[in-house]
């Protein structure tokens, strides 16, 4: 063929030009809806009520779901994020769990018989592990049934203090169990472990029972029990893979690891050895749609689904797209889809006439930013910095936040402990309001006066400059913009300092960074776990304000012997008054979480403490099972 | 020849020792201490020593250093410190996908870049010239972020065309179904630069008093263009293509990102966001060694494509 004839082409369009041309116009013209599919994307109400999952491979009930980031891999004991942990869940058992429809959320029996006995007061527990609890099918068992007792808890608790396999949990029993650290300084000091010792604080009673004596009442010790960095291992595979227990999960849950592509792909199947249960949860009165759920899962055996594929899918549109694509079987809206898909708040029109099902939840959280407690502009207790963290905490607008970053999906912040945990006060309304008047007038009064530029100086004559350590992400500069916008107007000048994450958390510890933004979530649904943020014995490890309050230590440490009730309640609130007496922090948000759910995903309720609600749940594939 | 490349090859080992010692002292400077990113939610001074001393490096920064340097030797980079998987086999299992995306793309993209360049450089001054350099220049402006949001809504969401993401088993089905789209994508963004440059090559030669001999002497067009103006022009363009080889190792980031392709460039991020160090350190020797390697074969193809190319 002549591709270069003899004759060149003045003044029109060649083929090559042509043809680019022409893929630059399906680019630009190419993005209107002409798609045959999108009309299949919202079928009928009738096709929508029997509405059956699109993947019934072999004849199972598969279940398909994204992670928003990729895992790290299932040792309990090693386990540092979220998303892996949710696999860890799904895979081993701990000896306590949570009722998957109760309103708060209540520990009840897993693998014992019943809830632990407590006695002395709380400081001894004894559990009764139940008969025919066995491992997931493995190699390193032989062809024999592997069962569950005594001695595995008692491991798995000991692997908290294996320093080789960097341990972050140890926190949750540390101190608390009687001779369990001095185990670990004895083994530190011989410079290996001894696995076989007796730890006088767990005591193996018989193979299926076992009891706890810790050094000093803890009400909270179930909670500890339910977590799951609790996972009870089987020793012998641990010991099989020394190096690698990480890819090697292998528990007494519903499911076992099937398969693993990091960061791609993880499959769960339903272990055959799986003790069996029943689905039997009562309405917790509060959610007019457990009565839904009930209906659609009571009696049924647990563990319906046979088959678990989780994807990891960074980026939200992605992640969308594949949801609305059904690629995925649920997914939790993405933030900057929500405007989209959550049109006034309600779910939109194209995906209600797909039957997808809304579920909106406060995450048992919440941000706050706080002020370094030892810094000489910003932290302590004298009169003037207290009246400066104050103004903030009264200038900063939290509406604002809540509409134009959070996109509408976050509420109000305003008890030290948040909403669906044990100890939060419904009804309590801080004082820390969006005031700047009334931020002026604090600044005004305690001497921060401003300069001919409009911005005030501290008391002493020296520039007063609100630097924030952030990062570089967007989120953080739609902060910057907020913040200076709301410190503009009681005249404090903004800044900011990038530092990597993993900086910031370094200078944290060492009380060196001034004020800088976080967010907890519960560990437990205590709230317990909240208050200890501001404990100063904490200082170091939690309480990143470094703040240190002998008042607030004092009520912190008497709520610590008392179980949930009006009495803990009472302290919590006095807590709080000191808190907002103080302001180390200014309350942020507490986020929702609204899941997209096809309708053939039965059972779902995202529940506040679990992190897998896989065996409870049922996928619709139009055959029942 | 073989003195050149044995003289190459031994030039490679102080370059690399400057990499080891630039990653050492970036990582150390601005790294990042990632063992207070392995800590969790509450740790104390102790968990934090312990960690730094399960990672090693609480030791001498001489220690550490030469610990990288027999890790570069040996190619034993250990394994990760977030998720303990061995570094080789992180090579192992997310280099094939990355390959699947740029071996394709390379090849694909270096004929049509060739040809179109070719096409217009025949006809330069033109309007289909001038419409081509345009379209080239509009599309050099807009970031790939853009087209992967595009393409990935219209073609694959809207359309129905290609998978909106994921990646499968089988190569066939990858090269296939998954790996289409980010292809065309890459291909898209990497054409117009391309295009721009080849057709300055070609047209430095197209100038040159041998293709007005040669057109005198009677040969056609076709063999002309091909022949005679192609083989000149090819050194640069054989530059241009070696410089991009290297690129394969670190793959595609964000088209690997946003279609879930297990490829290398994600890892890359999650190393990154993790302060992995030895997924970093392992990837940049890579990278740099492979630099090398293309350089040199860079140099060996000059003698091949052109026999008055002196190797010395």
């Amino acid at each position: 063929m002549d591709l270069f004839p003899t004759f060149r082409t003045q003044g029109g369009l060649g083929r090559c030009g042509a043809a680019i041309l022409c893929a630059l116009s399906v680019l630009v013209v190419g993005c209107g809806d002409r798609s045959p599919k999108s009309a299949q994307q919202a079928p009928s109400d009738a096709a929508v009520s029997s509405a059956v999952s699109p993947v019934q491979a072999d004849g199972k009930k598969v279940l398909r779901i994204p992670f928003v980031v990729a895992e790290t891999g299932f040792d309990p004991a090693n386990v540092h994020d979220l998303y892996s942990s949710i696999v860890v869940e799904g895979i081993f058992d701990t000896l306590l769990t949570y009722d998957y429809l109760a309103e708060p959320a209540k520990v009840v029996p897993k693998i014992t018989t019943e809830m632990p006995l407590a006695e002395d007061g709380g400081k001894v527990y004894t559990v009764k592990l139940k008969k025919g609890v066995y491992f997931s099918p493995h190699p390193v068992f032989g062809d024999k049934k592997r069962e569950l007792v005594a001695r595995d808890i008692t491991y798995s608790i000991m692997r908290h203090y294996d320093d080789s396999i960097k341990p972050v949990w140890r926190f949750l029993i540390e101190g608390k169990i009687v001779g369990l650290d001095d185990w670990y300084a004895a083994n530190k000091k011989a410079g290996k472990i001894d696995w076989d010792a007796k730890i006088p604080g767990i005591e193996e009673i018989d193979s299926h029972t076992i009891r706890f004596k810790l050094t000093k009442p803890d009400v909270n010790f179930n909670y500890v029990l339910a977590h799951p960095a609790m996972s009870i291992v089987a020793r012998e595979v641990i010991e099989k893979f020394p190096n690698d227990a990480q890819a090697n999960p292998v528990g007494t849950s519903a499911y076992y690891l099937k398969e693993w592509v990091r960061g791609q792909k993880i499959v769960l199947e339903k272990n055959p050895n799986f003790r069996g249960g029943t689905w039997d949860f009562k309405p917790s009165g509060k959610d007019p749609y457990d009565e839904v759920l009930v209906k659609q899962m009571q009696g049924k055996p647990l563990a319906q689904i046979d088959r678990v594929e989780i994807y990891p899918i960074e980026e939200e549109q992605s992640r969308w797209l594949a949801f609305k694509n059904k690629q995925l079987d649920l997914v939790n809206i993405p933030g900057n889809f929500a405007p989209q898909a959550l049109p006034g708040g309600n779910l939109a029109p194209d995906l209600v006439a797909q039957g997808i099902r809304l579920q909106k939840m406060v995450d048992p959280e919440y941000t706050y930013l706080y002020f370094q407690w030892n810094d000489a502009v910003w932290g302590g207790a004298e009169p003037h910095k207290v009246a400066l963290r104050r103004a903030v905490a009264h200038a900063i607008n939290r509406d604002e936040e809540i509409n134009v970053i959070r996109k509408g999906q976050a509420i109000r912040a305003e008890f030290i402990v948040p909403k669906g945990v044990a100890g939060h006060k419904e009804d309590f309304a801080t004082n820390h309001t969006y005031n700047p008047p009334l931020a002026n007038a604090l600044l005004d009064k305690f001497g921060y006066k401003r300069g001919a530029d409009g911005y005030r100086s501290t008391p002493d004559g020296k520039p007063l400059v609100f630097k924030i350590t952030r990062q570089a992400t967007a989120i953080d500069r739609e902060f910057d913009e907020l913040y200076k916008k709301n410190l503009d107007v009681i005249g404090i000048r903004f800044g900011t300092e990038t530092e990597k994450f993993a900086d910031s958390l370094k200078r944290q510890k060492r009380c060196q960074v001034t004020i800088r933004g976080s967010a907890w979530i519960a560990d437990y649904p205590d709230g317990d776990n909240f208050t200890q943020l501001l404990y100063g014995k904490n200082i170091g490890e939690s309480n990143d304000a470094c703040y240190k309050s002998e008042a607030y230590d004092k009520l912190y440490e008497q709520s610590r012997s008392l179980p949930d009730g009006p009495e803990r309640d009472k302290i919590y609130l006095e807590m709080q008054k000191q808190f907002e007496a103080d302001t180390p922090w200014v309350m942020g948000v507490t986020r929702l979480r609204n899941q997209a759910i096809y309708p053939w995903v039965l059972g779902y309720k995202k529940h506040p403490v679990l992190l897998s609600e896989w065996m409870y749940m049922d996928i619709n594939t139009g055959k029942g099972k | 020849m073989a003195a050149y490349i044995v003289r190459r090859l031994w030039q490679i080992v102080p370059t690399m020792l400057g990499v080891i010692l630039l990653i050492f002292f970036l990582f150390n400077v601005v790294g990042g201490d990632p063992s207070y990113l392995l800590a969790g939610k509450i740790s104390n001074p102790e968990t934090i020593a312990n960690i730094r001393k399960q990672l090693g490096i609480d030791e001498p920064y001489y220690v550490q250093l030469w610990i990288f340097i027999k890790q570069v030797v040996t190619f034993d980079f250990g394994q990760s410190w977030s998720t303990n998987e061995y570094v080789s086999s992180i090579f192992a299992s997310r280099l094939p996908a990355s390959l699947m995306i740029g071996i394709p793309l390379l090849i694909v993209e270096a004929i049509i870049a060739i040809l179109i360049a070719l096409g217009v450089a025949y006809v330069r001054g033109s309007l289909t010239d001038r419409a081509v350099m345009v379209s080239c220049t509009v599309a050099q402006s807009v970031s790939i972020l853009v087209y992967i949001i595009v393409f990935q809504y219209v073609l694959a969401y809207k359309f129905g065309l290609f998978p909106v993401q994921g990646w499968g088993n089988g190569f066939f089905e990858n090269l296939f179904k998954y790996a289409s789209l980010p292809i065309l994508i890459a291909l898209v963004v990497s054409l117009a630069p391309n295009i721009r440059l080849y057709r300055t090559f070609l047209l430095d030669e197209i100038n040159q008093d041998y293709v007005r001999t040669a057109r005198a002497k009677g040969l056609t067009e076709n063999r002309v263009m091909l022949v005679h103006v192609l083989r000149n022009a090819a050194i640069p363009i054989i530059t241009n293509l070696m410089i991009q080889l290297p690129g394969l190792l670190v793959g595609l980031f964000l088209i690997e990102r946003f279609f879930s392709i297990p490829g290398i460039g994600r890892e890359v991020i999650l190393s990154v966001e993790r302060s992995d160090f030895p997924v970093i350190k392992a990837i940049t020797v890579y990278v740099a060694l492979a630099t090398m390697l293309a350089n040199l074969a860079a140099d060996l193809l000059y003698k091949a494509v052109d026999p008055r190319v002196e190797l010395k």
